[in-house]
């Protein structure tokens, strides 16, 4: 046989594999290289860039542990809290899937907060990422509205009254809440028939649209490219090629850089749920050990510690429904940040003084907020909310005027 | 070392934990119980059939599991803890008729699978020795006043040693702490190896970064 001949039959044997086959029908060799293989990221992605791909992580973790648990958990008024027992202790490893689902939701919580914090650091909502930030918000919202239906699931004390004070919010809406607010739960109660429709909505309505806003957010990043600690363009210096000179593929570096982050981030989790599945009392909450009881209110409510920033808001406003509207109105501000924040400099690097201390000072009223919504509404402690709730405000509402004419540092040209 | 710092807080932000606010108005005594002490958990187990079960149920247990897990035989299990009343597949039931309680004591008692983990050890051993008596001869608890439950282990704290009633005490609390969640010790026993595989994972993921690192220049 000639060289000719060989090379031949190797070009025929190539158009004849099952990738060149599967790539006539499916555009799958395109997909990988435009998202994956030849996704160009910048180079000097630090620390707090792992917490998206870590998002991914303990989405999936959430939906095969969630899978599991649906296999044997009973969504009744009257066998939900046996059945938990019952994967706790009688399903073969049912305690190890429920801890990492319980963990989960709140490592959820924690990786997205720093994912957030990330874009405010680092101004990855500016142009022309504004979509990109819309739709994490989205993912946000879902997100919140997935943990607060799943918390209700395991028919403990503090999940049915949990519920009860967070529906009981839409009865403080003006001429329809009361209405509403029955519609919601399907009685005047929580009851059956509100936790049917909650295990409906957090097992397949919300998990289907939080996996299509996360690939729509994956999406609208690669379209626009990723940020960068610096804040500057890749895009702007390529080579020859036409490949940005400061940007690397995503895979392989990225791939082995996040599976590195991702084991680093298993650690904590693993101690979490085999040490620490409680949470100190803030994962699982102990009064949730206790089925849920419609004749007896807990002395003390206080929802899970993801929620208690904006649940310190709420009570912080002496109008209910008020408070109802500052809760709302602290979520909602957060989607106008690209356009509340009018620098053009995107990275706190190079940012002005004003922008740190603003910073700063919400993140810190976050916290102290967060704190505030754990402890009963003494009168001392209202007043602080009080004063953390302006303070928390006092961000998106002083951001566009010191942000207009901000004194900023010299920003490089390209990344170091 | 700006890394460092950032590793360091991550670490950090985990265990914010300050309990929140509730809970009895005295100071809970530390019960000190151990969950590795079989004898312990066997002595638990016999206290709560004797003092306890004449009102309380445990029904999330069947008599085989806690036979497995602390250590007796299926025939054992039954002889100790049940006087050979029920089969071993039995859930741990209570031994008084339905309605009775209501009547005798005015409240339903609860079941007490899940005790420990509502309330905690140190609650179950403070209550059961926070019994007094006044000068009327009336039984109250410090722990929960006006509580409707007599105090079981009357007979204990009177005839034996104050170590011995700390002991008993310990033991059902003990025993309770197990009774909470039977797979604890699986659990903290499997915990350390997935966390040494992991480490050795990261290692391993650590030297393949930097492999596939080393031609990025900075």
């Amino acid at each position: 046989m000639s060289y000719q001949e060989s090379n031949q039959q190797a070009t025929q044997k190539k158009q004849n594999s099952l990738l060149a086959w599967l790539d006539r029908r499916y555009p799958l060799v395109s997909t990988w290289n435009e998202h994956v293989g030849e996704y160009y990221a910048p180079k000097n992605f630090n620390f707090w860039y792992f917490f998206g791909s870590l998002a991914l992580l303990v989405l999936v973790n959430q939906f095969i542990t969630g899978i599991w648990l649906t296999m044997s958990y009973k969504p009744s008024a009257a066998e939900a809290f046996n059945s938990i027992e019952y994967i706790m202790r009688d399903v073969e490893w049912g305690w190890l899937i429920r801890y990492m689902h319980s963990t989960g939701a709140s490592a959820f919580f924690i990786v997205i907060y720093l994912h957030m914090m990330r874009g405010l650091l680092y101004g990855s909502y500016k142009e022309p990422r504004e979509l990109v930030w819309l739709l994490g918000m989205f993912i946000f919202l879902v997100l919140m509205a997935e943990a607060f239906m799943g918390y209700l699931l395991p028919w403990g004390q503090m999940s049915y009254w949990g519920a009860q004070v967070i529906i009981s919010l839409f009865g403080a809406i003006p001429v329809i809440g009361p209405d509403l607010a029955v519609w919601v739960r399907g009685d005047f109660v929580i009851s059956d028939a509100t936790l049917n429709r909650f295990f409906a909505l957090h097992v397949i309505a919300l998990p289907l649209v939080l996996i299509i806003l996360v690939f729509m957010h994956i999406v609208a990043l690669h379209r626009v490219g990723s940020n960068n600690p610096d804040g500057v363009e890749i895009k702007k210096y390529k080579n020859e090629a036409g490949l940005p000179i400061d940007g690397i593929p995503f895979h392989p570096y990225y791939s082995v850089k996040d599976t590195m982050g991702a084991v680093f981030f298993m650690i904590p989790f693993a101690l979490v749920v085999f040490y620490w599945p409680e949470g100190g009392g803030y994962f699982l909450e102990p009064p949730n050990f206790e089925p849920a009881n419609p004749l007896k209110t807990p002395e003390h409510i206080a929802p899970v510690w993801y929620f208690t920033p904006y649940y310190a808001i709420l009570r912080a406003v002496p109008d209910k429904f008020l408070g109802v509207v500052a809760m709302g109105a602290a979520i909602a501000v957060l989607f106008a940040m690209p356009w509340l924040d009018r620098c053009k400099v995107k990275s706190i690097r190079y940012r002005g003084l004003s922008f740190k201390l603003l910073l700063t000072m919400f993140v810190i009223s976050f916290i102290v907020l967060g704190w505030l919504g754990t402890q009963p509404a003494t009168p001392e402690l209202t007043k602080a909310a009080q004063i953390f709730t302006l303070l928390y405000f006092g961000f998106f509402l002083v951001l566009p005027f010191t942000s207009a004419n901000e004194k900023t540092k010299p920003v490089p040209e390209r990344v170091h | 070392m700006k890394k460092l710092i950032a590793i360091a807080s991550f670490y950090l932000m985990l265990p914010l934990s300050v309990m929140a606010a509730g809970g009895p108005a005295i100071e809970l005594e530390p019960a000190q119980n151990n969950l590795r002490d079989q004898d312990s958990l066997q002595r638990g187990a016999v206290l709560f059939s004797n003092y306890c079960m004449a009102c309380h149920s445990l029904k999330y247990m069947r008599y085989n599991r806690i036979a497995r897990d602390i250590g007796w035989s299926d025939e054992e299990v039954v002889a100790k803890m049940a006087y050979g009343q029920n089969k071993v597949v039995d859930d741990v039931t209570t031994r008084m008729l339905p309605g009775v309680a209501l009547d005798v004591l005015g409240t339903e008692p609860p079941d007490l699978s899940l005790m420990a983990r509502l309330k905690g050890t140190d609650y179950i051993y403070t209550f059961l020795r926070a019994y007094h008596q006044d000068e009327n001869g009336n039984w109250d608890n410090t722990v929960l006043k006006g509580t409707s439950m007599p105090n079981v282990l009357e007979g204990i704290q009177r005839h034996a040693s104050s170590e011995d009633y700390a002991q008993a005490a310990r033991d059902i609390a003990n025993f309770l702490e197990y009774a909470g969640e039977p797979g604890k010790m699986q659990r903290l026993d499997l915990g350390w190896k997935v966390i040494a595989f992991l480490l050795v994972l990261l290692l391993l993921t650590y030297i393949l970064k930097k492999e596939y690192w080393r031609d990025i220049k900075h």
